[in-house]
């Protein structure tokens, strides 16, 4: 009794090489911290490191693409797309907060190293978040993740709005954490694992499907706050205002694709469609309803809040909050899919939205950052009033992020909607079309917001006198990235959706 | 018949500490109180054959956490709070809001009575310290070295927020208005520039 025979025991299972890109993210932000303390006055050196670590992770994780058995560590870590396309997302993201922030580190004179590092981690956990297969990675990677994120948000120690800023992502941000973690342990109640793949075979025979039904709602919760969704949104225009804009930057792009990469997971993986037992069917049927219902409100609420906003940032914040109302449509189309082609195609449709979003975004509050002069003051539309001519460059880039933020086509955010709109148009569901007219509804909307930033940069007169700022080579690196990756996306998107979408082995879990 | 008791009893008490912790007006109370709610459910988990959890409850909740708690309060020698009339509207709110959540515990309640019942094997093994410890170097490795890199990052992050201002030309911003109108056009000066 008192005794574990060995033999007993599960042999753990250690494949090193299926979480090798986020050893590596975690080392270079170890390296990064270190050579921070040894050479406390750099500014530069633990960027570049850090740099070097992610790209040392990217090209790992392109080189093991469809090159993995399908789970490894007992099953705790996935290789399929998911994983692959959105830890690629979290990679992408970082690197280019790494480049956004050289400006305001040179600015404010930020704890250099302890930035880069907490960065890294931040990283690590998103890409647990689109690994892990199981409850208990996913819940770890989500609490790396945000509480690096509490931390960056407040950085600016000395500025008020930075500190509201961290203290409402935190307290919120820790409460809605703790309804995803209460709904985890109702599901591990309901069928007794935690492991995502035994959780979708269990779902048509769950020992209290009542459970099953209240987890999910509790996970719909923890997960609706993360990605900024109606009725869960209270707090994005607050703290994304009020951190450092490029921590803004990366909270928009970042903490949103990865908590997707876990809410797809668990909910279109999870819980599966099983056609013969009602209680599964009518679980179903819940989730995509009340996601639905809560992607209509997204998007409606998040533009009509947009068009009023006199605050770049805020305004993007709402755009952020309508964002992730179109990417629901995507998500609810995976999981009403017929097969698992349509289903694996539409999570790859989410994952480039993410992508493309991210792209235009970071390169927008690249923008934003640099104009933003010290402590972000000059983040008001009326700072931008007739910059256009000044400093063509800027203004010219930020009508292109703009543009592809409403998705024109020929840009990076038309290719984005239209792959997320298609697959909830092609489940030939009512409920999905009317979602998608509301959807493209909202699209035209926006358009007012976004193109009102352009007009106020060409078409209004600046009472002060504004130079340009010189643009330092990082953003300049920067703005070249999203500029090429807004037109590679928006034009030549083929190859990446096919890389995200084909030819790497499925996850197990079919639908039935 | 004797568990069912213990737990009435146990239960009872932790629901009784949790009132008075949000009746209290006085903080210290309210944290006093607080300790007694962890500790009647470290009870409960006993009566679970959890002693792991339990022993980790009063450990870490009532004693580690708790005192840094205490210490808070008693370091900021808090006055004794005004009730904010202002907010007097948000009671039904909250009211309503309670009602819904109780509704909600009914539900559950309701629901699994009313489940067909599978009889669950219970484990022995299950809550025992000895598992716990096979369990996580087994089968939970990875999400255990996860949880370094949480802590190490954790403490970084608390080291940055807690550190005395280290950015010398910061000072606390109330006002960005202000910060406008004295602006003297300064030049941004980066040492890389395009």
């Amino acid at each position: 009794m008192n005794t574990i025979l060995l033999m007993d025991l599960i042999k753990p299972d250690p494949n090193i090489a299926a979480v090798l890109p986020e050893m590596i993210v975690a080392i270079a932000g170890i390296l990064a911290m270190l050579y921070d303390s040894f050479v406390p006055k750099q500014r530069y050196v633990t960027g570049a490191i850090s740099l070097i670590g992610l790209a040392i992770s990217a090209i790992f994780l392109y080189s093991m693409w469809g090159d993995l058995p399908e789970t490894s560590w007992n099953g705790m870590v996935a290789n399929d797309n998911l994983r692959m396309s959105f830890s690629f997302v979290a990679l992408f993201v970082s690197a280019m907060t790494i480049l956004v922030s050289s400006v305001w580190i040179d600015r404010e004179k930020v704890p250099v190293g302890e930035y880069h590092a907490l960065l890294m981690f931040a990283t690590f956990g998103m890409m647990f978040m689109a690994s892990g297969n199981d409850l208990v990675i996913m819940f770890l990677g989500l609490e790396t993740l945000s509480i690096a994120t509490y931390v960056m948000a407040g950085l600016r120690k000395g500025d008020l709005k930075s500190n509201e800023s961290a203290m409402k992502y935190f307290i919120l941000g820790s409460f809605a954490s703790a309804f995803l973690l209460y709904g985890m342990a109702l599901i591990y109640g309901a069928t007794g694992a935690t492991n995502i793949t035994e959780i979708a075979a269990k779902v048509a025979s769950p020992n209290f499907p009542a459970l099953l039904l209240v987890g999910g709602a509790m996970l719909i919760v923890g997960f609706g706050f993360k990605v900024a969704t109606v009725p869960f949104h209270v707090w994005t225009p607050d703290v994304y205002e009020g951190a450092p804009s490029p921590v803004t930057a990366f909270m928009m792009a970042g903490p949103k694709a990865a908590a997707f990469a876990s809410f797809v997971r668990i909910f279109v993986l999870g819980f599966p469609l099983v056609a013969s037992v009602p209680a599964a069917v009518f679980l179903h049927e819940s989730w995509i309803t009340a996601l639905t219902v809560m992607a209509i409100l997204t998007m409606t609420l998040g533009n009509i809040a947009a068009i009023v906003q006199n605050n770049v940032k805020r305004m993007l914040a709402y755009s952020s909050i309508a964002h992730a109302g179109y990417t629901l449509v995507g998500f609810i189309g995976a999981g009403m899919a017929k097969t698992p082609e349509a289903r694996d195609a539409a999570i790859a449709s989410v994952a480039f939205y993410m992508l493309t979003y991210a792209v235009t975004n970071l390169g927008a509050m690249a923008i934003v950052t640099l104009l933003g002069q010290k402590n972000d003051r000059r983040t008001e539309f009326e700072d931008y009033n007739g910059i256009g001519f000044k400093s063509p460059v800027l203004a010219f880039s930020l009508s292109l992020f703009m543009l592809s933020l409403l998705g024109l086509p020929l840009t990076a955010g038309f290719m984005g909607k239209v792959l997320v709109f298609r697959p909830a148009l092609e489940a030939g569901n009512l409920m999905l079309a009317v979602l998608v007219v509301v959807a493209v509804v909202n699209t035209a909307i926006s358009a007012y917001y976004y193109l009102r930033l352009i007009v106020v940069m060409f078409f209004r007169e600046r009472t002060t006198d504004w130079t340009a700022p010189k643009i330092p080579f990082a953003i300049g690196a920067a703005l070249v990235i999203a500029i090429a990756g807004v037109f590679y996306f928006g034009i030549f998107s083929n190859g990446v959706i096919e890389k995200f979408s084909k030819s790497a082995p499925i996850q197990s879990a079919q639908v039935k | 018949m004797a568990t069912t008791v213990l737990f009435f009893l146990f239960a009872g008490l932790a629901i009784g500490c949790a009132l008075s912790m949000v009746y209290h007006r006085n903080p210290l109370y309210s944290a006093v109180s607080l300790v007694g709610v962890f500790i009647a459910l470290s009870c409960i988990y006993v009566t679970l054959a959890a002693p792991f959890i339990a022993a980790v409850q009063i450990l870490i909740y009532a004693g580690a956490i708790m005192v840094l708690v205490v210490f808070v309060i008693m370091l900021l020698n808090l006055d004794e709070e005004k009730p904010l009339n202002r907010l007097r509207y948000l009671y039904s709110i909250g009211g309503f809001l309670g009602i819904i959540l109780m509704a909600q515990t009914f539900f559950i309640f309701i629901a699994v009575n009313k489940a067909p019942k599978k009889p669950i094997v219970a484990d022995e093994s299950v809550g025992k310290t000895m598992s716990i410890g096979a369990n996580m170097y087994t089968e939970y490795l990875l999400p255990v070295e996860i949880v370094g890199i949480l802590l190490l990052m954790a403490i970084i992050g608390g080291v940055i927020l807690a550190r005395r201002f280290s950015q010398p030309e910061l000072r606390l911003v109330v006002n960005n208005e202000l910060d406008k109108r004295n602006e003297s056009e300064e030049k941004d000066d980066y040492r890389i520039a395009l």
